[in-house]
């Protein structure tokens, strides 16, 4: 096993070069030069040749690129041009919000989605499963933002709709984000419940006499809920690398909310380690899946 | 196995989520709290061209620029008076003293010299360097030359002098913009994280920086020590909120006090439709909207080419369809309450017929095709399609070039854009900042106007070191005359009003003198 974890940790460092290298070719072959941007009506030579000159943009391509992943290694990601801060710091600042509303929305979506797929599953066919299933297929196909405007204009005589004061500020924000997650949980779970019941070891622990709840707690929803556990740990890292949208409509300063600010100024260096940050997070989230699989089910290995 | 590890990990995270600490709420009852749309870019004005809200609270300058009887003029800021040689070249300043620092250091010319040296200095990067360009020795020190700035010196303590290598004759109002922000010499050398870490940003002003959370809010309180008198609020809350519908609703819901209708255009129409008509306020922007053409774009480079097009457009069905007719017309570049502005320039007819005749005497009658240029996110957008439809109408077939930001300024660097929309407001109240950034040998390729009239661009150049102010606005007028009627290479649109919304307990809301949403809340009071 941990030999295991070691070469898929090793063979991480590849991806994450060829991602920089990826990231550092587009940002190269778009056309514009990001000092014009930033000094979008100023118009002074000398300023824009020095400026230049300090952000290194005259430098051969692979110069540049040789001196961004030596100094990425040292965990020196460079500094925002917009933001004049270490990008590793801003990173680090905004980490936190992220993974705060990340862990509301995945709890969220966990504890609303898995009861109504399993319910949905036992009551297969009657109105209960209908409706649950079209309220999870609404969560799953309405915009985050359209969501997140009906909710804040319903709540809003009670509820903050903008900021990180109190924890008030992240019902909306986790809700809005979890749902969408927990309708596409809720469905996985039904349907991978219905097709485990088909199984002959189900008809067995009928057969024995069994409580139907002894039936799908102890043996059906063991089995059911290996898929869903992998989508939710994949869940997980998404919701980590940042909720764009939802974390603009609702002010929350996280990893989404940099890489806009990132791609609204041309800031290079911030969105490069946003990139890398997400690209991170979600081979985390590969990995910790494919052990929490062999973990679930002995049925599988590794190696 | 299973239950156990999914009630491990639920734990962890629970306990993971509870580690991290909670921002708590501080805002107190008398905290003016104001909207913006992103943060800051830093508080160090050297280093930004336009995030000005919060350097404009904390610091202050050696003269400010406020409206007097309706009109903008300098007074004084931190110099309480000043001299000026007769040539026009040497600058003597008064400072006041027992000024005090945030930290508690006094403030002296050593102060200034040391600004001035900063803004100047190659490896600071600064962008606001034309501030002192004119100051002797500036640009030697800027480009490696010198070690300092020879033409600032501290005579004493309360006595600094500025010697220009040219006469300028708006050189106060130069000092006077945001970046003429006087820094403290002992806490800023050597700072590195000056501008972005509060602890070790401290200036003169109202306010003082307390708190940056970044994408939240910033928070400044008030300087009860101001040598003015302490302000009248507690502090100043900015939140940043980039999404307009949820600021209309932080201000539905009681939690911010104002809300500026340029970071929330969507909104205004909520607003005039929803009881808050009353409360909506409105500043001049010392600013125009106008239709640039560039002259090297055939047939933009024909005079009466460039007269039909002004006359194809019906600017005030413009501005009141678009701005709530909030503004006046404008028959020149030079806007309202700036030195130059002529009350009686020629009036630009909306007159298609005529425009349609014009085309036809310089073999236009079917018409041509021309572009107009555009930043993807540009939220003028509608006035363009309204343009085009109106030239459409005397047969000119125009099409709206969407282009990403640095597109768009590449091109027009290199004098390549083809016509544009676009507002221009005052940085500091001169016409040189109009009329010289758009059409002077230096800078009319760069803005892709391509003027091309030798005579006015000599004018141009000259006009600036005029040392006799009446000729120098005497010159402005003439040049303003030739680019707005007989050249014809613009279109200057209108001069709108910024609106904006306020809370009613908020008393004593001042408008900047040019307009800008970035604004001094000094003199603002907070009701019940």
């Amino acid at each position: 096993m941990a030999k295991y974890i070691a070469k898929r940790i090793l063979s991480t460092i590849p991806v994450l070069l060829g991602i920089i290298l990826l990231i550092f070719f587009m940002l190269n072959v778009i056309p514009g030069d990001p000092v014009t941007v930033m000094m979008k009506e100023h118009l002074k030579e000398d300023v824009i040749e020095n400026l230049r000159q300090s952000m290194h943009l005259d430098d051969p391509f692979f110069v540049r690129y040789f001196h961004y992943v030596s100094g990425a290694v040292r965990g020196d990601l460079g500094m925002s041009w917009k933001l004049h801060r270490p990008v590793t710091s801003l990173i680090a600042d905004a980490f936190p919000y992220t993974l705060r509303l990340a862990v509301c929305a995945a709890l969220f979506s966990w504890i609303i989605g898995i009861p109504v797929g399993i319910i949905s599953a036992i009551k297969k066919g009657t109105l209960l499963d209908h409706v649950s299933m079209g309220v999870s297929l609404f969560g799953v196909s309405m915009p985050v933002f359209w969501i997140a405007l009906i909710l804040q204009n319903a709540f809003m005589r009670v509820l903050p709709v903008s900021g990180v004061d109190s924890w008030k500020c992240y019902i909306l924000p986790t809700i809005v984000l979890g749902w969408s997650t927990a309708g596409r949980i809720a469905r996985l779970t039904r349907s991978n419940l219905l097709e485990v019941m088909r199984n002959d070891y189900i008809r067995t622990a009928r057969s024995k006499g069994l409580s139907p709840a002894a039936v799908i707690f102890r043996h059906a929803l063991k089995n059911a809920l290996i898929p869903v556990i992998t989508v939710m740990a994949l869940q997980v890292s998404s919701l980590l690398s940042g909720a764009v949208i939802t974390e603009t409509v609702f002010s929350i300063p996280g990893i989404g909310s940099l890489a806009v600010t990132a791609i609204n100024n041309r800031d290079m260096p911030l969105l490069q380690g946003t990139v890398i940050f997400t690209a991170l997070i979600i081979i985390a989230g590969n990995l910790a899946a494919d052990l929490l699989y062999t973990a679930i089910d002995p049925r599988i290995r590794v190696d | 196995m299973t239950k156990r590890l999914i009630s491990t990990l639920l734990t962890l995270t629970l306990a993971l989520s509870m580690l991290i600490p909670c921002a708590v709420a501080e805002d107190g009852g008398k905290m003016l709290r104001i909207i913006e749309k992103a943060d800051p870019e830093t508080l160090d004005v050297q280093l930004t061209t336009d995030s000005y809200c919060i350097p404009l609270n904390c610091f202050d300058r050696l003269v400010e620029i406020d409206t007097v009887d309706g009109q903008p003029q300098i007074v004084p800021g931190l110099a309480d008076s000043w001299d000026v040689t007769e040539d026009g070249l040497t600058y003597t300043f008064h400072l006041h003293a027992g000024v005090k620092f945030h930290n508690g250091d006094p403030f002296t010319a050593d102060d200034v010299v040391f600004t001035v040296n900063r803004m100047m200095d190659p490896t600071t990067l600064a962008k606001n360097t034309d501030v002192y360009e004119r100051v002797a020795g500036a640009m030697d020190c800027l480009n490696g030359k010198a070690d300092s700035v020879s033409g600032v010196e501290a005579i004493d303590d309360y006595t600094v002098r500025f010697t220009l290598i040219e006469p300028c004759d708006f050189f106060l109002s130069l000092l006077a913009t945001p970046a003429g922000a006087i820094y403290n010499r002992e806490s800023t050398e050597g700072a590195e994280d000056f501008g972005t870490n509060p602890a070790v940003c401290f200036g003169t002003g109202p306010f003082q920086v307390s708190q940056w959370v970044l994408g939240s809010k910033v928070t400044m309180v008030a300087n009860p020590d101001y040598f003015r008198g302490a302000p009248q609020i507690d502090g100043v809350t900015v939140l940043i909120i980039p999404d307009e519908n949820t600021q209309r609703m932080m201000f539905e819901q009681g939690n911010a006090d104002v809300i500026d209708f340029d970071y929330a255009k969507t909104q205004l129409q909520w607003f005039m439709d929803n009881g808050y008509e009353s409360q909506i306020v409105g500043g001049r922007r010392m600013g125009t909207y106008y239709l640039m053409f560039n002259t090297a774009i055939e047939p933009l480079d024909n005079v009466n080419v460039r007269k039909a097009l002004q006359m194809a457009i019906d600017r005030q069905a413009i501005l009141d369809a678009v701005y709530n007719g909030k503004g006046v017309v404008l028959n020149s570049f030079l806007p309202n309450g700036v030195p130059g502005h002529d009350d009686d320039a020629e009036v630009i007819p909306y007159d298609p017929a005529r425009a349609r005749e014009l085309l036809a005497e310089e073999g236009y009658a079917n018409g041509f095709d021309m572009e107009l240029a555009i930043v993807a996110d540009n939220p003028d957008l509608p006035v363009y399609t309204i343009i085009a439809s109106y030239l459409g109408q005397v047969g000119v077939r125009v099409r709206i070039n969407q282009m990403d930001s640095s597109s768009f300024y590449d091109i027009r660097r290199d004098g390549k854009l083809p016509g544009y929309y676009n507002h221009w407001s005052a940085d500091f109240n001169d016409p040189d900042n109009f009329l010289y950034t758009f059409f002077s040998n230096k800078n009319t390729v760069g803005r892709s106007v391509n003027y091309d009239n030798d005579e006015i661009k000599a004018l141009l150049d000259a006009a600036r070191l005029m040392p006799d102010h009446e000729a120098r606005i005497e010159a402005y007028r003439m040049i303003d005359a030739a680019v707005s009627h007989e050249d014809a290479v613009v279109l200057p649109m209108y001069q709108t009003e910024h609106l904006f919304c306020l809370s009613k307990r908020v008393k004593n809301f001042k408008v900047a003198w040019n307009g800008w949403s970035n604004m001094s809340y000094y003199t603002v009071a907070l009701e019940g």
